[in-house]
């Protein structure tokens, strides 16, 4: 194991974040204190909140704790201690894995690596610490501080830097984990090895969605119930002894508690499991790691044979339709752009969970809360998916943008194109959602016109508006990472789709007081929804109009 | 194991599943020759580099560099050898100086040597100035050089170039290719793809002609005049004769209709 090279590798990853900070490509010089902010910020915080969870501490004792039945001092900060590794291994976890979604559109650039001379073992372990590189070493680094303050003042001193050690092996434990799952993943998903034909593109494309929406889940579970979570965490660590990832959290809490032999069992399990873990991830990323493209044939003939297509029927143009198949394939082909479709699934996953209990302890709720349930499935994933895909939907051209530019398409063609793409696909998540709302919560029939017919008008409505946001704010850089949309557009369109939304909606208000919350308000649902459909088309058309303007001068000015 | 021969490959395949990259390549290079690799797209060549470099595993048959294994020893071989990209896929978040001190770094260049090495090769390639700009600013020109730089930098013994001069203006070819000359008399191997093929007709001491993942002919110009029955012809014609492409005219026709 050369050290060196692993050193070298990690100074590049560090500096992987500066295209995705968009900074200044020219005479680029770097501050080496600023590169550093987030751990020497991170730090800070930490040493602070040590200095005031001691005083915190300190008021609590000098005020007579033992009367109120608090542990003495160093039994409670100690069982506090023994939490700490599993939690970091969770978080670290849901760091690691975030970070890896965020580059799940990267490209070839790091190829450089492969034909470098460093060994697989070299390779694994830089990219292992990598992983951490960010938000996961600055939690852990921000703990460490704060807990080696705490631990001095209250003369806690060897237990205290005991705990940062299990720390950091716990924030690699997690990293390593994601490691090997991002192999596995990229070569699941993105080789589909031994496949071809259309299926390879699908099995993909499922692929990257399971992995997402699965990983979702785990992350609103644990951030949902968080209080809960660190309250169970000691008994539940205790229980699951056999579970590999409370290992670090038991040799922690029986050193400190001075059963040494139990530490050390515990101390050769946890280094067992990380070596193990390790090798695991050198494995798969030799047997993996290095990517060789798929041959995924999808024309089995080979021979181009035009087609009029059926967008020609429905009074697309050749352009317009070329362009609507092409980002049709776009969405189902590119993995970066799958992230689309997460918000929407997690918008149909999570209210089922929870009206089932899943995630509140068992208690289905009733009344009310389904029919907020059926609104939030009903208008929730169509809408995001409408606002998301508006947004990136210029942005997602990339550098590829330069073939828009030069072919003589009209700002007109670009607009109907994309417009009609962003409409269908939300339309095509309000025919599901709206399936599964009405399968498991049996609205009324009523109800469930309103909510289609509605939510219908509000997804052309946020579709133009999104669509503005997406010419108005476009990022065509694709190195680290496809960006698509620059983040301040990113942010104005959340309000700009709210504000809108809220503009269909509100001739619906009397209604959904009525029937969310039981307060009676005179109406009638169907003046009430033509209002809001006479709305919807006047937005419509106005952010339409100012789309074709806005394409007209993307397209005379070229911002590639 | 001592082998006269820089490179060898023997009885090497490689498919992606139903399509045959490479068919039963047998191909021996010699200590200093500079070997051009030619073909029609899709040929082979690239996956043959690659396959050389250690990035692509042959499904049967051996690849030795310099005698040792690639698949058996990756990293010993990637030591000795330089790889040029055909797209320069390198950190692009880096700056001109900070990729090159990198690269330096891993193949343990000595400081001092690769300061000077990294003044020396800017200079000649004209990036002197731009060096502390970051990557993705750079043209494809740029990329391409600050590639080779990086092929150079620990002086290896073997060069594997996938289309070289690609996108470099006239002046850094002619370096590039002089260059090439110069440490072939240091006996320097070198295994370059193009399709210019004056190119490889003015520097490679041997040419390769692939075609559907086969090599189907080999030797110098004159061996390969002789092989195509066009004594007197300049490559073009013995490439377009030989990979049956030659009667282009209907071709034209078909497209000018």
């Amino acid at each position: 194991m050369n050290w060196k090279n692993i050193l070298y590798l990690l100074r590049v990853e560090r500096k992987s974040g500066r295209l995705i900070r968009g900074i200044k490509a020219t005479r680029y010089r770097e501050n080496s204190f600023l590169a550093y902010w987030p751990y020497w910020t991170a730090a800070i915080i930490g040493i602070l909140g040590g200095i005031i969870a001691n005083y915190g501490v300190s008021i609590i004792y000098k005020n007579g704790a033992a009367t109120t039945g608090i542990p003495p001092l160093n039994v409670a900060a100690l069982s506090f201690f023994a939490v700490l590794p599993t939690l970091v291994l969770v978080f670290s976890l849901i760091f690691t894995l975030l970070q890896q979604i965020q580059l799940a559109g990267l490209k070839a650039s790091s190829q450089v690596m492969y034909w470098l001379p460093v060994t697989w073992q070299e390779h694994t372990l830089a990219s292992i610490l990598a992983n951490l590189l960010g938000w996961p070493v600055a939690l852990v680094v921000g703990l460490t501080s704060g807990l080696i303050v705490f631990s001095v003042f209250n003369g806690l001193i060897l237990q205290g830097l005991l705990t940062v050690v299990i720390l950091f092996a716990a924030a690699f434990m997690a990293s390593s984990i994601t490691e090997t799952l991002r192999i596995l993943q990229v070569r699941f998903t993105g080789a589909v090895y031994k496949s071809s034909g259309r299926g390879a593109i699908w099995v993909r494309f499922i692929g990257s969605i399971l992995f997402f929406v699965i990983f979702y889940l785990f992350y609103f579970y644990v951030t949902s119930g968080f209080t809960t979570f660190i309250t169970n965490l000691t008994s539940v660590q205790n229980a699951y002894w056999y579970v590999p990832f409370v290992w670090l959290a038991l040799l922690l809490s029986y050193t400190v508690n001075g059963l040494f032999l139990q530490g050390i069992f515990y101390l050769a399990l946890s280094i067992a499991f990380i070596a193990a873990l390790y090798y695991l991830a050198v494995y798969l990323n030799r047997r993996f790691g290095l990517y060789e493209p798929p041959a995924i044939r999808v024309q089995k003939s080979g021979v181009y044979s035009p087609r009029a297509g059926v967008l020609g029927r429905f009074g697309f143009s050749d352009v317009e339709a070329a362009l609507i198949g092409k980002d049709l394939k776009s969405f189902t082909r590119r993995r970066e752009l799958i992230g689309v479709f997460i918000p929407a699934i997690i918008f149909i996953i999570v209210p089922l969970l929870n009206s089932f209990g899943v995630t509140s302890g068992g208690t289905a709720p009733t009344g009310q809360t389904t029919t907020l349930f059926l609104w939030i499935i009903f208008v929730g994933p169509p809408a995001f998916m409408a606002m998301l895909l508006g947004e990136v939907s210029i942005g997602e051209e990339g550098q590829s943008m330069l073939g828009i530019y030069a072919s003589p398409i009209s700002a007109k063609a670009l607009v109907k194109s994309k417009y009609f793409l962003i409409a269908f696909f939300a339309a095509i998540i309000l025919l599901i959602s709206g399936t599964v709302g009405v399968i498991f919560y049996h609205p009324t029939i009523l109800d469930a016109i309103v909510a289609f017919v509605a939510t219908f008008f509000l997804i052309i409505t946020v579709s133009a508006i999104s669509l503005t946001i997406g010419l108005k704010g476009p990022d065509f850089s694709v190195t680290r990472r496809a960006r698509m949309i620059r983040q301040e557009w990113s942010l104005i369109g959340l309000g700009a789709c709210s504000l809108g939304g809220a503009a269909v909606f509100a001739p619906l208000v009397p209604y959904l007081l009525f029937r969310l919350l039981n307060i009676g308000v005179s109406y009638n649902i169907v003046i009430a929804t033509s209002i809001s459909a006479v709305i919807s088309t006047v937005i419509t058309i106005i952010f339409y109009r100012i789309n074709i303007g806005l394409a007209d001068d993307l397209l005379k000015k070229a911002q590639i | 194991m001592y082998s006269q021969y820089a490179v060898e490959l023997k009885d090497v395949t490689k498919r992606y599943n139903e399509i045959v990259a490479v068919s039963n390549l047998n191909l021996s290079i010699g200590t200093g020759e500079i070997f051009g690799l030619l073909g029609p797209n899709g040929s082979g060549k690239s996956t043959t580099l690659k396959m050389l470099m250690g990035l692509v595993q042959p499904d049967t048959g051996s690849v030795n560099v310099l005698g040792l294994n690639v698949q058996k020893e990756p990293v010993e071989v990637k030591c000795l050898v330089g790889y040029v990209p055909e797209s320069p896929l390198i950190y692009e978040f880096l700056t001109g100086i900070e990729y090159l001190d990198f690269i330096a770094d891993i193949y343990s260049v000595p400081a001092d040597e690769k300061k000077q090495r990294i003044t020396e090769y800017l200079k000649a390639l004209q990036l002197e100035g731009r060096e502390g700009d970051m990557i993705n600013s750079y043209s494809d020109g740029m990329k391409k050089k600050i590639s080779l730089i990086s092929a150079f930098i620990h002086k290896p013994k073997v060069l594997l170039l996938d289309e070289p001069l690609n996108a470099l203006d006239p002046r850094s070819a002619r370096i590039v290719k002089d260059f090439l000359h110069s440490l072939k008399m240091q006996g320097v191997t070198t295994i370059m793809s193009t399709h210019v093929l004056e190119i490889a007709e003015a520097i490679c001491d041997q040419i390769g002609i692939m075609y559907q993942g086969t090599i189907l002919a080999l030797g110098n110009m004159d061996e390969l005049r002789k092989k195509a029955s066009l004594p007197n012809s300049d490559l073009e014609d013995i490439f377009l004769k030989l990979t049956g492409t030659e009667d282009l005219r209907a071709v034209v026709e078909e497209l000018t209709r």
